[in-house]
């Protein structure tokens, strides 16, 4: 009895007294700084706009009443990473609101991705062939009794063949059409396409810097734990990757196969790994000799332990500073690749559109300055976090360090 | 007199808001004069040196009010240093004050050798000077400091320099220059004992030769009895007890001052003696450690270091065994080979009998509850991203102590009760504890797996006195409630003597001398013995 009420107590005391941790801590003061938060900010409506694009831009209407029948032609044509990524963003926000550590809310996430894809693969099958002008004339010949359209009623692969008059136009505000970004060359609203290319974006930036950090948070830690020869070899390692240019590689690679978002993703994770692994490595070699891993140790902690708990959390500071680095640079590898002309060929992407303000005779100035501003702005928003991060990491190493 | 602080207050404006560190003190130097400033760790003794010397960054520190004078001609002209111009400052510090401070390894330019150094700060202090008089003199401001062959030494780089021959260059610096007052801010507290007391004589011999003034700071009451004329009591930015040495030290009237007195180990009340059991718990047999040093491109070992060469030691069930030993004479690499934290080169360590030294990792691993160890640097021995719960539980877990999680973090909270801790305090994380709490929590660390040895690793010398009491009358209780069996590793003979029933004296990697600790503190035999026991600045009552 007593012995129950005595665990009973101690968990009161632990919600009463539960202390702010290092990480609450280093993210408040992160997002203290208003350069920080202005960047977040940014940060969060390209989220916003990736994950609800379908709903925020498409040439079909949303709801549709016809002869007494409501139906949803947008939700027809849904992919299943669109049904994916909506999933995903709605659950984020439940779990805002569920206190657990940050590793399992990670978990939970992945978990969520992977069964909702595989179930919405499974339901979701969008018509192979989209006949974007379909709506339109069917609204044309007989209209219905009610509709709801999107924000901008433009799919980015609507061309509007319908019109016939579509190509290069600068933002207008006619009554039968608006363009608020204008058009591109193919007569597709660049409003809807910057929209959907925001997935782009943001997807290469992280999965690239995932790949990237994994492979470099496995590589230095083993050399920087291990030291010796698997330090020996892995330093030749680093050495060898760090020789390859990226986007060479990249060049190359889009000359041989097929242009894929998926390989460029590999790609720029695969080579970027060296510069994480070095900042693990020193981070390792630093902790392995601190006492309180000596006292691991000695308390005989299995190896496990030692690695994750007590010297892993410790060396990740310096590599979240330079991985919001590395999304910015992941961004701009791939605009510049799409600026090349050797990105993806028909699916929307800032650097696209960038190459084709310079490609005609005219200088065609909104489609240099919105993608150009889009590019712009999201990787100087992850440079300000970084450089945030850094600062609300630097008094407490130096805090520990005294 | 040479320098008078008159209610010399300095501000230090943090993003947390701002600092009285020093809050208004009164001090006077006269020529020839060594006035210690003594008080703990935060007792603003070091940012009062600073405020002298104005070495504060501008943009942080301010001083509400005060005056430091520093008198010239006989006292007949003075110049208020707090309101004089940079430029005017910079004239004085090393001309009439110089400095000297705790960390001899970065005091000194790297990429310059010491001769260009000296001659370059008396080139400065004295234009006109020559490069063949500035040399001149430099070389006897070197032979001043009793640097061994100073011709060559005066082409060499600081790296090829010891601590204490950098220290005594420190000096030879402000020598060479004629500086009239020498701020020293703990110049021996990095060193080891012999070397100190080198250091402590020749700033003696050179204040009876020069006239230089000394303002000598440190937190050791055994260094102050030795060079001090005046003493000055400093606690929280205030001065609180300032006088004649022997009378701040033998007769002190202010409370604070009789508090650091008696927390000296050797005024602390004497414990019971426990009476050890003879039987034996570890032995080393001719342990050896070495590390091999690697060269050239394939690495290959081209020599060792022999930092435990052949140690033949032996600890009984119950006893407090002390290892003793200046820097780098091989005391933590043997405390850590036996707890096998390294692994020995030769020899072995026998523990109840088994040889612990040839059986594997996964068989070593039951046997890590028996043997802990306690770090020296209080601020780097605990996790800062686990609450003390954490920190004391996994290793318990691990090793299947007590049934379930809620009777761990009972236990957790007994230990925290048993280092005189609030129990309640283990959801917090280690940054919201002092050194000394720290300390503790180590400690709680080391018990939690209920070992028979534990290895304490100069678990007080980053301590203040009063703390340092406090750890070691706590282990000495926790001693006889646990029954447990300590190695004591520590550089401190006073410790050694208050703490310990056997001592052990290691130099270079060899035991030069064991026995009980008072026949071989009080009787030494071995000639290395004898001159670390006659370095150790003594005061006492008696």
């Amino acid at each position: 009895m007593s012995n129950s009420m005595a665990a009973g107590g101690s968990k009161n005391l632990q919600s009463d007294i539960r202390r702010r941790g290092l990480g609450a801590r280093v993210f408040s003061d992160t997002f203290k700084k208003r350069g920080a938060k202005l960047g977040a900010l940014w940060l969060a409506v390209l989220v916003f706009t990736a994950i609800f694009a379908p709903l925020l831009a498409n040439s079909r209407p949303l709801l549709l009443s016809a002869d007494g029948v409501v139906s949803s032609p947008a939700l027809r044509y849904f992919t299943a990473a669109d049904v994916t990524l909506l999933c995903l963003g709605l659950f984020a926000l439940l779990l805002c609101f569920w206190s657990a550590t940050m590793v399992r809310k990670l978990l939970l996430m992945a978990v969520i991705g992977a069964v909702t894809f595989l179930v919405s693969n499974h339901y979701f099958q969008p018509p192979k062939l989209s006949i974007y002008e379909e709506y339109r004339e069917s609204a044309r010949t007989s209209p219905p009794d009610w509709v709801l359209q999107a924000p901008i009623p433009y799919s980015p692969k609507d061309y509007l063949r319908d019109y016939g008059d579509t190509g290069l136009q600068a933002p207008s505000m006619t009554a039968q059409r608006v363009h608020l970004l204008g058009t591109t060359e193919n007569g597709a609203d660049l409003f809807s396409r910057m929209i959907h290319a925001s997935r782009l974006a943001l997807g290469i930036g992280l999965v690239a810097t995932g790949i990237a950090i994994s492979l470099g948070v496995i590589i230095g830690g083993l050399m920087g734990y291990f030291s010796g020869i698997a330090d020996m070899i892995g330093m030749r390692l680093v050495e060898i990757f760090e020789a390859v240019p990226t986007l060479f590689l990249l060049l190359t690679f889009v000359a041989f196969f097929d242009r894929s978002l998926y390989i460029m993703m590999v790609i720029i994770g695969l080579t970027s790994w060296p510069g994480y692994a070095r900042y693990v490595r020193a981070e390792f070699l630093r902790l392995r000799s601190q006492d309180f891993v000596q006292a691991a140790v000695a308390s005989g902690l299995p190896l496990g332990s030692i690695l994750f708990r007590h010297i892993l959390p410790n060396a990740v500071a310096p590599v979240l500073v330079a991985a919001s680095f590395g999304v910015a640079s992941a961004i701009l590898a791939e605009a510049t690749l799409s600026f090349l002309g050797l990105g993806l060929i028909d699916d929307p992407s800032w650097g696209q559109m960038l190459n084709q303000a310079v490609q005609s005779s005219t200088f065609n100035w909104w489609m240099a300055l919105f993608p150009g501003g889009a590019i712009f702005l999201t990787v100087f928003s992850y440079n300000l976090i970084g450089e945030s991060l850094r600062d609300a990491l630097d008094p407490l190493t130096q805090r520990a360090e005294h | 007199m040479l320098l008078q602080v008159e209610n010399l207050q300095t501000m230090l404006s943090s993003s947390t808001g701002d600092i009285h560190a020093v809050k208004g003190i009164d001090l006077q130097i006269d020529r020839g004069e060594t006035v210690c400033l003594v008080g703990e760790s935060g007792s603003g003794k070091s940012v009062t040196a600073l405020s002298i010397m104005r070495l504060l960054p501008e943009s942080i520190a301010n001083h509400p009010c005060g005056v430091v004078s520093l008198s010239s001609d006989n006292g007949r002209q003075s110049i208020d240093l707090l309101t004089i111009e940079n430029d005017q400052m910079t004239r004085v510090r090393g001309r009439r004050m110089a400095m000297i401070f705790q960390e001899p390894m970065s005091s000194l330019n790297p990429v310059f050798t010491i001769g260009e150094q000296i001659a370059e700060a008396i080139q400065l202090t004295q234009p006109g000077t020559t490069d063949s008089q500035a040399r001149a003199v430099a070389l006897s401001a070197l032979r001043d400091v009793r640097i061994d062959d100073p011709e060559s030494r005066f082409n060499d780089y600081p790296h090829r320099l010891s601590g204490g021959q950098r220290q005594r260059v420190m000096i030879a610096m402000a020598l060479a220059c004629k500086s009239e007052l020498l701020i020293a801010d703990e110049p021996t507290t990095a060193l080891d004992v012999t070397v100190q007391a080198g250091i402590l004589e020749l700033i003696k011999d050179l204040q009876y030769t020069s006239g230089m003034a000394v303002l000598f700071i440190t937190h050791d009451l055994g260094v102050v009895a030795q060079v001090a004329d005046r003493v000055a009591v400093m606690k929280d930015g205030l001065i609180v007890e300032q006088g004649l040495r022997d009378d701040v030290l033998y007769q002190p009237t202010h409370p604070y001052t009789q508090k650091l007195v008696d927390s000296l180990p050797e005024n602390l009340q004497q414990p019971a003696a426990v009476r050890a059991s003879g039987e034996l718990l570890v032995e080393t047999r001719d342990l050896q450690v070495y590390f091999p040093v690697r060269s050239g491109l394939l690495r290959r070992v081209t020599s060792r270091i022999r930092a435990v060469d052949g140690v033949t030691l032996k600890i009984n069930r119950g006893e407090i065994v002390a290892l003793v030993g200046e820097s780098g004479s091989g005391k933590s690499t043997l405390g850590r080979a036996i707890v096998r934290l390294l692994e020995p080169t030769g020899g072995s360590v026998y523990f109840e009998g088994k040889d612990i030294t040839r059986i594997s990792k996964e068989a070593f691993r039951p046997l890590r509850t028996d043997l802990q160890v306690v770090f020296q640097d209080p601020l780097s021995s605990l996790n800062p991203r686990l609450t003390i719960a954490t920190t004391l539980t996994e290793p318990m877990a691990v090793h299947r102590i007590g049934e379930s999680n809620e009777h761990r973090i009972e236990l957790a909270q007994q230990l925290m009760e048993d280092v005189n801790l609030p129990a309640d305090y283990i959801w917090r994380y280690p940054h919201e504890f002092s050194g000394g709490q720290r300390q503790r929590i180590g400690i709680a660390r080391a018990l939690a797996v209920k070992p028979k040895l534990i290895v304490c690793d100069e678990i007080t010398s980053a301590l203040d006195v009063s703390v340092q009491a406090e750890i070691l009358e706590l282990l000495l209780k926790l001693r006889e409630q646990h029954g447990l069996t300590l190695l004591f590793i520590t550089h401190n003979i006073s410790v050694v003597e208050y703490v310990s029933d056997r001592t052990a004296v290691m130099h270079r990697g060899r035991l030069v001398e064991s026995g009980p600790t008072a026949e071989v503190c009080g009787n030494p035999r071995h000639a290395y013995t004898q001159a670390l026991i006659d370095a150790v600045p003594r005061f006492g009552r008696n």
